[in-house]
């Protein structure tokens, strides 16, 4: 009964197939043990379980990677760092000299501000105090605790309330700034710029430096 | 042997690396459980409740009056509060305690928030410190998870009169 279905088969791809080999024949090469109806040397048969097969695998190998590089990915560019194109004038001309021309690319690093520490004459970026879903970049000019002689602010003087910073422009009067609104919480600070990588001649490293007619009244930590 | 241990520490390295940074995605992104601690939202919030937080409508600019945020002290960066949002930019807010006789009005900026805490007799809110920042939210409360007996979503304010439509 079994011979005569697997000679039905063998005639019906127009293949023979050799008998499977039991016991010791099967040391060294021997016959691969085909098992019917699932044998893989049928042609029809081959291509969909292999197709199947292939879609899955794929399917799976996605998955696993989709799952792994995607949270690492968001993690490193929200935690770690990131970069940026500056666009406007308010920087000038530690950032975008040629205005429209050339935007310059900075790297943003948010390790660096993980605890909210910053020093006078950082490069930061933050969250625009008047609209949410804006990122301004500005020189930190005054921590907490120090007064600020401001340029264009409704009050002359002003003390920079406890976790709060003083931020402005390095283009003054053309700068939206703490002179505008006023001195920003802490909780707003996003990252420190600390390189230029774009344009490849204004390769550098921002140096947080006060501009000298900025220098404080009087400073909180002496 | 020492292979051995180097691989398996560094597979263990990995792992926490990735469910690591699936939490953060997870924390930033979409939600998780706080737990509240303070008397300024009573009786809506009692201390050291577990609420559960979504961060989805801070992303998507979705907060409205009436909700129950989650924001970064504005005097201090690192640690959050827990308030009532009840005036957004543009809103008429009354200033004034309830014992002054004439009625003062300010207007929330743009691009700022006022929050104020239900239980206004022992609230640091926007009151004391000014309208904050909308950038300063992290995301809305909108379901509480323990004690059992108060478990499901929060009630509305205690303090309707707070609220001015203008």
């Amino acid at each position: 009964m079994v011979a005569s279905r697997r000679l039905t088969a063998a005639t019906r791809t127009g293949r023979r197939l050799a008998p499977p080999r039991q016991g010791f024949g099967q040391i060294g090469r021997g016959h691969k043990i085909t098992t019917y109806p699932f044998s893989p040397r049928k042609n029809g048969r081959k291509g969909m379980a292999q197709s199947q097969g292939w879609v899955r695998r794929y399917f799976k190998a996605f998955c696993k990677g989709f799952f792994v590089a995607v949270p690492v990915a968001v993690t490193f560019l929200d935690r770690v760092a990131c970069v940026a194109r500056v666009e406007g004038a308010s920087m000038q001309p530690s950032l975008n000299p040629g205005g429209s021309q050339s935007s310059d690319v900075v790297l943003l690093n948010h390790w660096k501000v993980r605890n909210f520490e910053v020093q006078r004459g950082d490069i930061v970026s933050l969250v625009s105090p008047k609209n949410p879903e804006q990122k301004i970049i500005k020189r930190v000019i005054a921590l907490e605790g120090d007064i600020v002689k401001t340029m264009g602010h409704k009050n002359r003087y002003v003390k920079v309330p406890r976790g709060h910073i003083w931020v402005e422009g390095d283009h003054h009067g053309h700068s939206f700034d703490s002179n505008s609104f006023g001195p920003v919480s802490l909780g707003l600070l996003h990252a420190h710029a600390t390189h230029i990588l774009w344009p490849p001649e204004r390769w550098q490293k921002l140096e947080s430096v006060l501009p000298p007619e900025r220098l404080l009244v009087q400073s909180a930590a002496e | 042997m020492l292979r051995g241990v180097l691989g398996k520490t560094f597979r263990l390295v990995g792992y926490t690396i990735q469910y690591g940074c699936i939490a953060h995605c997870a924390f930033e992104y979409v939600g998780g459980v706080v737990m509240c601690s303070g008397p300024s939202m009573e009786p809506t919030i009692q201390n050291s409740d577990i609420v559960f937080a979504e961060n989805l409508s801070r992303h998507f600019y979705g907060i409205q009056r009436g909700d129950i945020v989650i924001a970064k002290s504005p005097s201090d960066p690192k640690s959050n509060i827990c308030k009532r949002v009840i005036g957004l930019e543009g809103d008429k807010i009354l200033t004034n305690s309830p014992s002054d006789f004439f009625k003062s009005h300010s207007y929330v900026p743009t691009g700022h928030v006022w929050l104020e805490g239900d239980n206004l007799q022992n609230s640091t809110d926007s009151r004391y410190y000014g309208p904050i920042p909308y950038g300063l939210i992290r995301g809305r409360i909108f379901f509480k998870i323990w004690p059992l007996s108060d478990f499901g979503f929060l009630r509305e304010s205690p303090n309707g009169h707070r609220f001015s439509d203008d």
